[in-house]
């Protein structure tokens, strides 16, 4: 099934009208498509794509709720679990209360690249490692719950779609999601496919399923 | 590249990829940082970073912007830093090879909450392993380090 999802939403891709394409970061770009020119079916297609991506671990481990605890699941993890040592971020999401996340996920600012190979090991990025806001908790929850959440602006941060996906360029901890390391399972797809998703899912009027 | 650790200034010539733990304990031979794990699982390396606790042997040097602070440099024989006060009092230490992990990871911990509940103890501490199992002790310790440094 999965399959045949991501091989309509490549076709979607080639037939869909590219009207521009803007470089937001390091080798992707916001391609803009024609209101209307992206059919309903196709829509639903891409929201699809971009459904796998949220909803799988590397993404959905820290879009969790308002327990703050970050979940460990997936093929690296075996049986799904709260993050091991009582983790808890805390409503700063980011561990202030007790113990930062970058205690461990350290910072690596400054540095061009840091490598993610030793298995095991707490990923690091050359950012603040945190959790995602309460208000985009994605663990656990349905593909129409998500579809909902991502166009209300009062749970995506008073975005656009077309910020949202700029946003998920601007991320570091969201680049390390397709390049985790260590023996971790990437997100499906790629940012680019993602954001890509995301702007067809917005031309075709933001359809979402309805089970 | 430059370093200042406890307050001195040092110059050492490493590969930027090398955790912190390493250039500490063989190029500098400050050696209060303890290897555990080598993976941010057991919290024996903890140092601050401009105050705040890091595991030494997750940070790549070339990451390090601030000073760093080891056990070496949080308090001294003649003054102990409150929570080094409070591990003596309570003879939290059994084998003590964690112990300098547990301190400086408890003294950060202090510097953002110095009210906390068992609760906020045990969330901010699981992170540092004890093998001989002194967990009871030291949550004891990081109250009474609390209420020292409340009313200093």
């Amino acid at each position: 099934m999965r399959r045949i999802v991501a091989a309509i939403a490549g076709i979607a891709a080639l037939s869909s009208l590219a009207l521009a394409a803007e470089q937001v970061g390091t080798n992707r770009v916001i391609n803009d498509f024609e209101e209307g020119s992206v059919s309903q079916q196709e829509g639903l297609a891409s929201w699809q794509l971009f459904y796998e991506v949220a909803s799988h671990p590397r993404c959905s481990n820290c879009h969790v709720g308002a327990d703050n605890k970050p979940m460990w699941s997936g093929p690296s993890y075996g049986k799904t679990r709260p993050h091991g040592m009582n983790i808890n971020a805390g409503e700063s999401r980011i561990g202030a209360e007790t113990l930062p996340c970058g205690t461990c996920h350290t910072d690596a600012g400054g540095m061009e690249t840091v490598s993610n190979d030793t298995p095991h090991a707490a990923p690091r990025v050359a950012m603040v490692w945190q959790l995602a806001p309460v208000e985009a908790e994605w663990f656990g929850k349905s593909s129409v719950y998500i579809c909902e959440q991502l166009k209300d602006p009062e749970r995506n941060g008073g975005r656009t779609v077309r910020e949202l996906a700029e946003h998920l360029d601007h991320d570091l901890i969201l680049h390390w999601a397709w390049d985790p390391g260590g023996n971790r399972e990437p997100a499906p797809h790629s940012l680019q496919e993602s954001m890509d998703a995301l702007m067809k899912w917005a031309a075709a009027g933001t359809p979402c399923p309805t089970e | 590249m430059k370093l200042t650790v406890n307050g001195q200034d040092h110059e050492v010539d490493v590969e930027e990829d090398m955790p912190l733990l390493w250039v500490l304990r063989d190029e500098l031979g400050i050696t209060g940082p303890k290897y555990g794990c080598g993976i941010a699982q057991c919290g024996a390396c903890t140092v601050h970073v401009d105050g705040v606790a890091v595991r030494s042997c997750q940070l790549p040097v070339g990451a390090v912007e601030y000073e760093v602070t080891t056990i070496e440099g949080l308090g001294t024989p003649d003054a102990l830093h409150a929570v080094q006060a409070a591990w003596v009092e309570h003879q939290v230490a059994q084998c003590g090879y964690c112990q300098s992990g547990q301190i400086m990871a408890a003294a950060s911990f202090l510097e953002t909450n110095d009210d906390p509940t068992d609760a906020d103890i045990d969330v901010a501490m699981s992170a540092n392993l004890c093998r001989c199992g002194t967990y009871p002790r030291i949550r004891e310790a990081v109250k009474t380090a609390a209420k020292n440094l409340r009313s200093a």
